[in-house]
């Protein structure tokens, strides 16, 4: 596969975090690169794995700039921007929506939020709601949504405000291996409308993430020399999928290079 | 039919509400019997009290005293939501915080012991019995309206901030669109703590009449079966209000009774 990885988009350097006299993560450094293939728009998915409890919801929220790392700093590439709230979507493990607006609504209050006019914001919501096929759905309050739509309802309202950046906390916890596919299947097509789209996946769920993102992070705790943890958790290794692969495989789930990776990725989890 | 019968004696389930209307015209009739049977001359029966209420209605003004009554309710009811409302969001501000928490804590005081103060304040009539009533319906409406304030929690915040707005509109977005519906179920128990105010406050300046005027009026006379008749005219003006306000909510925020599952 002609791929290769150029400009980075988003750089994390050395941060670390602390709440409540613990710390949550220690020397965090990573990047996400511009993924470019020829002749194809193809945006990045990275996956953060790890095992529960570790800091992931942790650090994106301070990928996300809700979070001010103790030290360290995340900045947006190329304008080099450094993070802060409203820069990056975020859509969180509740699907978190304005529950006193409908769909619509909530795509609208978004886009005028980005500084669109109302009618603007209207034309922009309703394209993405019928994207996402949720048209008929535009006068429906969250309540009233089912729990796969109120995740395209939330991943479309932070699309209407955020550029190009999206994070994902726990996308696919409770779905069945269908509505596991078709969050699969929006993610992929989020990220390919655009050459810089870029989108974090927060989850633990291994098969899932590798069937979604071109690369794998691992977040975990180093060991001391008697093997006990240490306070505050770092990238422990990454998996480019890309070079493996297993990104845009016609057929991942039975591809043979899967499950070693699956088992291999597992055995790392036993010991973070 | 026998289906039914036995679910209403299951804990949370659901039941139709034409089983729910009979339920409630049973036991109503169950209270009418229980209350006829067992007066023994104490208490005036339900035909008297119908008689009185009659009477009172025919010559003793109950309409008008209901329609003065219902009007102090509804006024002090509206102030009660423009203050109560207005401190209650000041606590997302540190500066006010300590106010807010001394205005919970007035729900302590006895309305008798502050009537002196209000009375200097407002020199008596209507003024007095409004100011009095918003008093005692604001400590409790401020003190329940900063819990749901409180109890906001801080990922709402968060996902207001994801989608660009600044803190003051986060503060509109999610503390009073979002509480809204809240808010006005909170007025709308406040209102029944009102009504429960009111014949004490309207006891103070009689001159302007009212049913809780009237009430005491009757109270002190020993009319047994006029007071009675008042009180029931009074738990129906209020019931009735009570659901004008939950209409008005359900008009308002119509999302607030979706996905109820109990």
């Amino acid at each position: 596969m002609n791929a290769h990885r150029t400009d980075v988009l988003l750089r994390a350097d050395g941060v670390s975090l602390e709440l409540g006299g613990h710390r949550i993560l220690r020397d965090v450094s990573l990047e996400i690169r511009d993924l470019v293939r020829p002749g194809q728009i193809t945006g990045q998915v990275v996956a953060l794995l790890g095992p529960s409890g570790m800091g992931k919801t942790q650090l994106l929220r301070v990928l996300a700039g809700l979070n001010a790392p103790t030290a360290g700093e995340v900045r947006l590439t190329p304008r080099q921007v450094p993070v802060r709230p409203g820069l990056v979507g975020v859509v969180a493990q509740d699907c978190a929506l304005f529950e006193h607006r409908t769909a619509l609504g909530n795509l609208c209050v978004a886009g005028r939020q980005a500084g669109l006019s109302s009618a603007a914001a209207k034309a922009k919501a309703r394209a993405l709601l019928g994207r996402f096929g949720l048209r008929e759905q535009e006068g429906l309050y969250p309540a009233q949504l089912s729990g796969g739509q109120r995740q395209r309802v939330a991943i479309a309202q932070q699309l209407m405000c955020s550029d190009h950046y999206l994070l994902m906390d726990e996308p696919f916890s409770g779905l069945d291996p269908l509505a596991q596919s078709e969050v699969c299947r929006v993610i992929t097509e989020v990220a390919n409308e655009h050459e810089l789209n870029t989108i974090v996946v927060i989850t633990h769920d291994i098969r899932a993430a590798i069937e979604v993102a071109d690369e794998l992070w691992l977040l975990g705790r180093d060991r001391d020399e008697a093997g006990r943890p240490i306070e505050g958790a770092r990238i422990q290794a990454t998996y480019d999928l890309v070079a493996r692969g297993l990104k845009w495989h016609p057929d991942i789930a039975r591809a043979p290079e899967l499950p070693p990776l699956v088992e291999e990725v597992r055995r790392r989890f036993a010991d973070l | 039919m026998f289906v039914q019968g036995a679910q209403v004696v299951m804990p949370n389930r659901r039941v139709s509400s034409r089983a729910l209307a009979l339920l409630a015209a049973t036991q109503a009739a169950l209270a009418l019997w229980v209350w006829g049977s067992a007066s023994q001359g104490v208490l005036p029966r339900p035909a008297e009290v119908a008689r009185a209420v009659g009477a009172l209605w025919a010559d003793a003004g109950l309409g008008a005293a209901l329609l003065t009554s219902v009007g102090t309710s509804l006024e002090a009811l509206a102030i009660t939501a423009v203050f109560g409302l207005l401190i209650s969001y000041a606590c997302v501000l540190p500066i006010f915080r300590p106010a807010v928490a001394a205005v919970t804590t007035g729900r302590f005081l006895g309305l008798v012991g502050l009537t002196f103060g209000f009375t200097l304040l407002f020199s008596g009539g209507h003024a007095l019995r409004v100011s009095l009533l918003v008093f005692g319906m604001t400590v409790f409406f401020v003190t329940s309206m900063v819990a749901e304030i409180r109890a906001i929690p801080a990922r709402a915040f968060d996902h207001a901030r994801t989608v660009r707005m600044g803190e003051w509109r986060v503060v509109w977005e999610v503390v009073v669109l979002g509480t809204a519906d809240r808010a006005l179920e909170l007025l709308r128990q406040n209102a029944a703590v009102g009504w429960t105010l009111l014949t004490m406050v309207e006891g103070l300046t009689r001159a302007e009449g009212g049913a809780g005027a009237m009430l005491l009026d009757r109270n002190k006379h020993l009319r047994l079966d006029e007071v009675m008749a008042i009180q029931l005219c009074i738990l129906a003006v209020g019931f009735l209000q009570d659901r004008a306000l939950g209409a008005l909510r359900r008009w308002v925020c119509p999302y607030t009774s979706l996905g109820r599952t109990s």
